[in-house]
């Protein structure tokens, strides 16, 4: 649970800078910064499964 | 326009002051935007900056430096010193007050180590992010 909080915060904190460096409107880096954080979210489960198989 | 006919753009150069405040931004996280008076962009993307080294702290992070490497492998040091030197201000003081540089076998063994060390990094690199930005919008080539 300590593993995914902690990569939860990082996608958190990473997509705030991320969100707001980039795209012109406030609704379009609401929506990147929130594609951002899905995009960390996602992939980092999946490595961590696929990385669980291997031994 | 014929098709061989290139187009130059004219960038115009930098003001002092652009280049003052991207200093400032790398110093301490926040304060590029602070000058710029974008108090929400310094509010969060500094903040991001200040939570994130201060996670990595907390979590037994270790920062590195050439002195940390031995012969060859100090060259080892310098991408992730890099990194950690966008804390600006932050790196500097911890490396004054040799704070977090000890090559210590009690807190590398913490759960926590290597999720530290990765929080000290994308802190300095989100500083770099957050300087660029400063920079870019003080000498007008961003909104």
């Amino acid at each position: 649970m300590r593993h995914f909080l902690v990569m939860t915060v990082f996608a958190v904190l990473a997509s705030i800078v991320f969100g707001s460096i980039a795209k012109e409107t406030p609704q379009e880096r609401w929506l990147y910064g929130l594609k951002v954080f899905a995009e960390f979210m996602v992939i980092g489960l999946v490595l961590g499964w696929v990385l669980y198989f291997i031994p | 326009m014929v098709k061989s006919e290139k187009v130059i753009e004219r960038v115009e150069p930098a003001s002092p002051m652009a280049w003052a405040t991207a200093a400032a931004a790398w110093l301490v996280p926040g304060l590029g935007h602070l000058m710029l008076r974008r108090w929400g962009r310094a509010a969060l993307m500094g903040g991001a900056v200040w939570v994130c080294f201060f996670l990595g702290m907390a979590m037994g992070g270790h920062m590195f430096s050439l002195s940390t490497g031995q012969g060859s492998s100090a060259l080892l040091q310098v991408p992730p010193m890099i990194a950690n030197m966008g804390s600006g201000l932050l790196y500097i003081v911890c490396w004054v007050l040799d704070i977090g540089f000890a090559d210590d076998l009690v807190q590398a063994a913490r759960a926590t180590y290597e999720y530290g060390n990765t929080f000290l990094l994308i802190a300095g690199l989100l500083n770099y992010l957050n300087m660029l930005d400063a920079f870019d919008i003080a000498a007008g080539r961003k909104p």
